[in-house]
């Protein structure tokens, strides 16, 4: 069994080895063999827009070809959803594979029967590492916190932004966009702990990010308080008291939690 | 005639559970809230679940307004309060229609269609319920007992919110 510092380089080395490396946080991209598809590749919003919902649904073991026609194509006839569906499939195949031999297998989209699914052996995919990275680095955490620090670090360095952000308003992409804000802010929390007594400033710096993402994340204020202290600053660890109450107040009107209250009463 | 995206909601609800220690000692939980319209893009915090369902309630009334924007202003008056009606009903009585929607299917599947229907078709489609019926008694039983977790984890929420609410004044 391998252990995780391991399993940590083997998933670095995806990246380096996966012949198709997707973006999905901060801007969609897509890269095979080392040259971007192109947005006139993909030809078709239709296309880009199944192959990001493959990437989405990717967790599951198969998606039936009527369940997707439902959720990209849900105004469509049957006829029309179906052909629809086959337009954009081989527009994927055709961005990615474009000198594949005919009949032969693409190598990015698995079919059995009418249920697709991508063949994630042959692809990185930024949010998915980001989920990989994270496993590992909670797995470190209790026992090997260089390695927790680096799968941290790792899985923080993929997040560029919103989980596909030029699909904001389709709701087939909130629940993993969601899923993903909260595995990151979790991540720059846990770092920022890991850091708080050989690097507060870095402490100070991760919970600033969680801050920025979710302003009202109470864990992050407590490490920023905690981080300056350490660092003789109390005119800041102040500050970030008054604004975690200003902010708690104006969001939910709850004060902050007694624990951080205890943070601030060790400053005054 | 808007397509079916135009006349479909999302919302994304984020709980965030808060435990700690209150002065004399004894453990509590705080829970706070996130609700996002997907559709529109904006969202809002709260702390009492009223602010999360009146945020619901606002972007719905907004959807209504906009699928009857062709509408004489009488019409659209009296649609907007036949949907303020429906949704007054199920955010009141929503969580134990449909504990007693799967103690009964039949009878609950029934009673909803016949809310849905007072409504008319102007501000709405039959909800696509039917297939309740093939569903496995497990899968009903399964539902109930999460459903009734969450109405009885909602009301001790609410009891603590309410506390805490007394006590801060």
């Amino acid at each position: 069994m391998s252990t995780l510092s391991d399993r940590l380089l083997q998933l670095e080395e995806k990246l380096t080895n996966a012949s198709l490396q997707i973006r999905t946080l901060g801007s969609f991209g897509a890269v095979v063999d080392g040259d971007t598809v192109t947005s006139k590749a993909w030809g078709r919003d239709k296309t880009l827009q199944l192959f990001q919902f493959l990437i989405t649904a990717r967790s599951r073991s198969s998606l039936h070809r009527e369940k997707i026609i439902d959720r990209l194509w849900e105004d469509a006839e049957k006829d029309e959803g179906d052909r629809n569906f086959k337009v954009a499939l081989h527009g994927i195949n055709k961005a990615l594979e474009p000198n594949r031999p005919p009949r032969t297998d693409p190598k990015y989209i698995n079919r059995q029967g009418i249920t697709y699914q991508l063949n994630q052996e042959e692809m990185w995919i930024d949010a998915q590492a980001i989920e990989d990275y994270i496993a590992i680095a909670n797995e470190a955490r209790g026992t090997d916190h260089t390695t927790a620090i680096s799968a941290y670090r790792s899985a923080l360095e993929c997040h560029n932004g919103l989980y596909l952000p030029n699909r904001i308003y389709e709701d087939w992409s909130s629940e993993e966009r969601e899923r993903l804000q909260v595995l990151i802010l979790s991540a720059y929390i846990s770092l920022a702990e890991l850091m708080l007594d050989q690097q507060p400033l870095e402490t100070v710096r991760l919970a600033q990010k969680a801050i920025s993402i979710d302003s009202t994340w109470e864990d992050a204020y407590q490490l920023q308080m905690k981080a300056y202290l350490a660092q003789g600053n109390r005119p800041a660890a102040i500050k970030s008291y008054q604004q975690c109450i200003k902010v708690l107040d104006k969001e939910f009107g709850l004060d902050p939690l007694p624990e951080t209250q205890k943070i601030y009463d060790s400053i005054i | 005639m808007a397509n079916n995206n135009d006349q479909t909601a999302s919302f994304m609800v984020r709980f965030s559970q808060k435990i700690y220690e209150d002065g004399q000692g004894d453990a509590q939980v705080q829970w706070r809230g996130k609700i996002s319209h997907v559709q529109g893009g904006d969202s809002e915090n709260f702390s009492e679940f009223s602010d999360a369902i009146q945020f619901i309630q606002s972007k719905l009334s907004e959807l209504t307004k906009q699928a009857t924007v062709d509408k004489t202003p009488e019409e659209q008056e009296g649609i907007l309060t036949r949907s303020f009606d429906i949704w007054k009903k199920l955010s009141t009585t929503g969580a134990k229609m449909a504990i007693e929607t799967i103690k009964d299917p039949r009878k609950g599947v029934a009673q909803l269609q016949e809310q849905i229907s007072q409504v008319g078709e102007d501000i709405g489609q039959r909800l696509e319920i039917d297939e309740w019926r093939g569903a496995k008694k497990a899968d009903y039983n399964d539902l109930k007992d999460t459903l009734q977790q969450v109405t009885s984890q909602l009301a001790s929420l609410h009891d603590k919110v309410d506390k805490l609410s007394k006590n801060k004044k």
